[in-house]
């Protein structure tokens, strides 16, 4: 019962966010700023994780596939588990973890502040003023990082696969392209951005419904990295079976 | 400009789940006068004020601002009432990303056409006029109690609005620094010729400052005049408030000294 008010009171949110935004001009130049920010927030702790990920799939594949005699399938075991799942799941869970906690808390401050008043006082729509520029920065940023994760996670597990496991790797590479296509980037790409939809809205639901008082603040951060991180999980899975169901080597 | 009241309450209800704030509120605020709102913290004083610029809907009952009801008023209505008024916050809800000048400045950014070379002489001219010359570029971190609030006050009338709304202008401020606000407000006051509201559990800044006194109490109005009839009513909860502030005399011995 208690989810479900809360339920309808995030559609009510959202629909007073895509009205403002609909009625009000592109805040472009902030909304750039909030890009750059997302992707700095996030990079640093994305490539490590996408890396270490990469070195150790490589590990596994080949633990799997080396005892049938089918190591040259590693390639294979990268491009399905690591391209089409891990990545985009790890670009969702390190977002969640940097951009929108940052943005839970600080619209939750704002709140508790009374600065989301304020600008209301001042006739300057705070749905628009403050969640508009993030939902398009992470829109933009999303993908390419997505992309990013990809070539990093796929680059360590090569290496990994050559130096380390000594694997052929004309053969992984020939597994690995067999295995994927450039739709599938794409396919990712669309993971990304309906992640970076629910990551916003979610973040910054949480920091505008923040209750004053010493715990509001970190339980509004809680909440919208717990809520952000579960609902992708489920929408990658949802969207896995649509995208990639049938689909293999 | 009319002699009608600029904000009118009428039978006004406001709860928060089973915390019955506002319990019927009836007043009128007069037009060009510095009007007065006291009562002990946590009655519902900052609850009271963002009814007036539609922060928060009552359950029950009429806000007119002239002849909008902000009770029932559209998304338009209301900022086309918000653009007339400016509003000082408790703890002066100054946006920590921006310098001191830039929080004043932001609202011109908005609502005006100017060059950002005019919109920064504007603020710079209201910083002056909260005796805050050349502090545009101080980060707002750095800024101590009493110039956040002045610095919210200057950003409050950049606009030039028609009424100011003051909650707690001096809550958490020495009693110097809490004279000085007072002093600038009468004197905006003077020049300006603003409509000011002011909420405040402070009897001494309230007799600076006001033209009228409201007390809010248990969720009512209990007493609202002219400040010579405040201070004599017979309210015993009015007497009691007004007896417990160490500045004033006894609440049996003559209050003001005759005209
Ligand atoms: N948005 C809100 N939600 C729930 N309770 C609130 C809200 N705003 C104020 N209250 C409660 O209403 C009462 C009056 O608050 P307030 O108007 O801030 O008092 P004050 O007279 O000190 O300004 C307090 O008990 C406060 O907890
Ligand atoms: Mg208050």
């Amino acid at each position: 019962m208690n989810a479900l008010a809360e339920f309808g009171r995030f559609g009510l949110f959202v629909a007073t966010f895509a009205r403002a935004s609909a009625t009000h001009p592109p805040p472009v130049r902030r909304s750039i700023e909030e890009a750059y920010r997302i992707g700095v927030l996030s990079l640093p702790i994305l490539l490590i994780i996408s890396a270490f990920v990469g070195t150790n799939l490589a590990l596994q594949g080949y633990n799997a596939f080396a005892p049938l005699g089918g190591q040259r399938l590693v390639g294979m075991f990268v491009a399905l588990a690591g391209v089409r799942e891990l990545a985009p799941m790890m670009v969702a869970s390190m977002v969640a973890a940097k951009a929108g906690t940052e943005m839970a808390s600080q619209i939750a401050v704002m709140r508790i502040r009374e600065q989301i008043d304020a600008l209301e006082v001042m006739a300057i729509n705070p749905h628009w003023f403050l969640i508009t520029p993030r939902f398009i920065g992470i829109l933009l940023v999303l993908p390419p990082l997505t992309v990013i994760s990809i070539f990093t996670l796929t680059v360590s597990s090569y290496l990994v696969s050559t130096l380390q496991l000594g694997l052929n790797g004309a053969e992984f590479l020939a597994y690995f392209t067999d295995t994927t296509e450039p739709m599938d980037l794409v396919y990712c790409m669309i993971k990304a951005f309906f992640f970076g939809i629910i990551i916003c809205l979610v973040s910054c639901f949480y920091g505008f419904n923040s209750k004053s008082g010493p715990n509001g603040v970190g339980e509004a951060t809680n909440a919208s990295v717990v809520v952000s991180a579960v609902s992708c999980a489920l929408l990658n899975y949802l969207m896995s079976e649509i995208l990639f169901s049938g689909r293999g080597l | 400009m009319s002699d009608a009241p600029i904000i009118r309450f009428v039978d006004v209800h406001k709860s928060f789940g089973s915390l019955s704030v506002l319990k019927g509120v009836s007043f009128d605020i007069p037009r060009g006068q510095t009007t007065a709102i006291i009562g002990p913290s946590g009655t519902g004083k900052s609850v009271l004020i963002k009814h007036v610029v539609g922060l928060l809907e009552p359950d029950s009952g009429h806000i007119w601002v002239d002849d909008v009801d902000m009770a029932h008023a559209s998304e338009s209505q209301k900022l086309a009432v918000r653009k007339r008024f400016g509003m000082l916050f408790q703890g002066g809800a100054l946006f920590d990303s921006l310098t001191a000048g830039e929080n004043v400045a932001f609202p011109l950014r908005y609502h005006t056409r100017m060059s950002e070379a005019e919109r920064r002489a504007k603020a710079e001219e209201k910083l002056a006029l909260v005796e805050l010359p050349g502090l545009y570029d101080r980060p707002t971190s750095a800024l101590s109690g009493g110039q956040r609030k002045r610095v919210g006050l200057a950003r409050a009338i950049v606009l030039e609005p028609e009424v100011v709304l003051f909650d707690e202008p001096n809550s958490g401020l020495d009693p110097m620094t809490s004279d000085t606000i007072d002093a600038l407000i009468g004197r905006m006051k003077q020049e300006l010729g603003m409509t000011f509201v002011v909420i405040t559990h402070d009897i001494v800044s309230c007799l600076n400052i006001a033209d009228r006194i409201g007390m809010l109490y248990d969720g009512k109005l209990i007493e609202y005049g002219t400040v010579d009839q405040f201070l004599h009513s017979n309210q015993a909860i009015v007497r009691d408030f007004l007896k417990r502030n160490a500045d004033l005399p006894p609440a049996s011995g003559p209050l003001i000294p005759p005209p």
